[in-house]
């Protein structure tokens, strides 16, 4: 598989999902015109990628400033996709990073956390973003 | 010259008003408007959180003028983009921001908005949060351009219930407003 690679804008978050290193990660601004058009080949190589079966580790790396209420509900699929995966075996740790003074965010990544009951959902400060 | 303009002004000095905008609304223009009104507060030394929650607000009201709008035009060179009409207006009263946006909608999904609406007001903070997460929970509507969760997600950042009003303008439009409290 090709590594899924998109530069960010000020709108949409920069993906860089590298298959041999099994790093996916999103960041930056997530609130795009058509939330779902835009993620929609995002979620599609997620889903390829996790029909192959290998027991490396997978980590997801959430480092996101803000997000709108469509960009909640696609993580949340996201995130039930990977939780689903996880009972199934696979070993897969999402790091949800966030500015150690931004309680909104920290906020967010623990309700996400509360909503996935098998996944290794890591809450992650960070000084700077 | 008539001075209509300027008791427009007037009317929004007194009331705390010191952005609007009225008129065809795109994805750009908004994040512009959320650059300057972020500097603004900014420069009025508000707090990271409040800068954020006005903002969020912005997007999200802003969002549903782009998605849902019945006042629109299609533009000539791409004929599946659309031009969404709308109000935004942002002001600063009795020590609270609030975002007041309108649009016009069909009388047909008037029901459906008011319903939504009056559930979402009498909640309190808890309740919010476990709706938001169990209408996130939930599979996508296909019919929504959103997800559904804009509302909730208004509410939950706004300090104050929401207010909203339905002006019927014929038989088959009202323009509806919706004022958030930050």
């Amino acid at each position: 598989m090709k590594n899924l690679v998109i530069e960010p804008t000020k709108y949409t978050p920069g993906i860089n999902f590298l298959f041999d290193e099994r790093v996916l990660e999103i960041s930056g601004e997530s609130y795009p015109e058509n939330t779902a058009e835009f993620y929609s080949p995002v979620l599609k190589w997620i889903t390829e990628f996790l029909k192959i079966n290998e027991s490396k580790t997978i980590t997801v790396n959430i480092v996101i400033q803000y997000f709108n209420s469509s960009s909640s509900k696609i993580f949340m699929d996201l995130f039930d996709l990977l939780n689903d995966k996880s009972h199934e075996g696979l070993n897969i740790i999402v790091n949800w990073n966030y500015l150690e003074e931004d309680d909104n965010m920290l906020e967010y990544g623990e309700e996400f956390q509360e909503d996935v009951d098998n996944l290794k959902f890591n809450l992650v400060p960070r000084k700077s973003i | 010259m008539d001075d209509s303009l300027f008791r427009l002004k007037q009317s929004y000095d007194e009331k705390g008003i010191f952005f609007s905008l009225s008129g065809p609304i795109s994805q750009d223009l908004i994040v512009e408007i959320g650059d300057i009104l972020k500097h603004k507060m900014k420069l009025e030394e508000a707090s990271n959180s409040t800068i954020l929650k006005v903002f969020s607000l912005l997007i999200e009201q802003s969002q549903n003028i782009i998605h849902y709008s019945v006042e629109k035009i299609q533009t000539q060179e791409k004929l599946n983009k659309e031009l969404h009409f709308g109000i935004i207006t942002v002001g600063f009263d009795g020590g609270h921001y609030y975002v007041i946006a309108g649009n016009l909608i069909d009388n047909k999904d008037i029901h459906r908005l008011d319903e939504k609406l009056n559930k979402i007001a009498d909640m309190d903070n808890d309740q919010l949060k476990a709706y938001y997460k169990s209408e996130r929970k939930k599979e996508s509507d296909q019919q929504s351009k959103g997800a559904g969760l804009g509302f909730i997600e208004i509410a939950r950042k706004a300090c104050q219930p929401l207010e909203y009003n339905f002006e019927k303008i014929d038989s088959d439009h009202s323009y509806f407003t919706l004022k958030t409290v930050i």
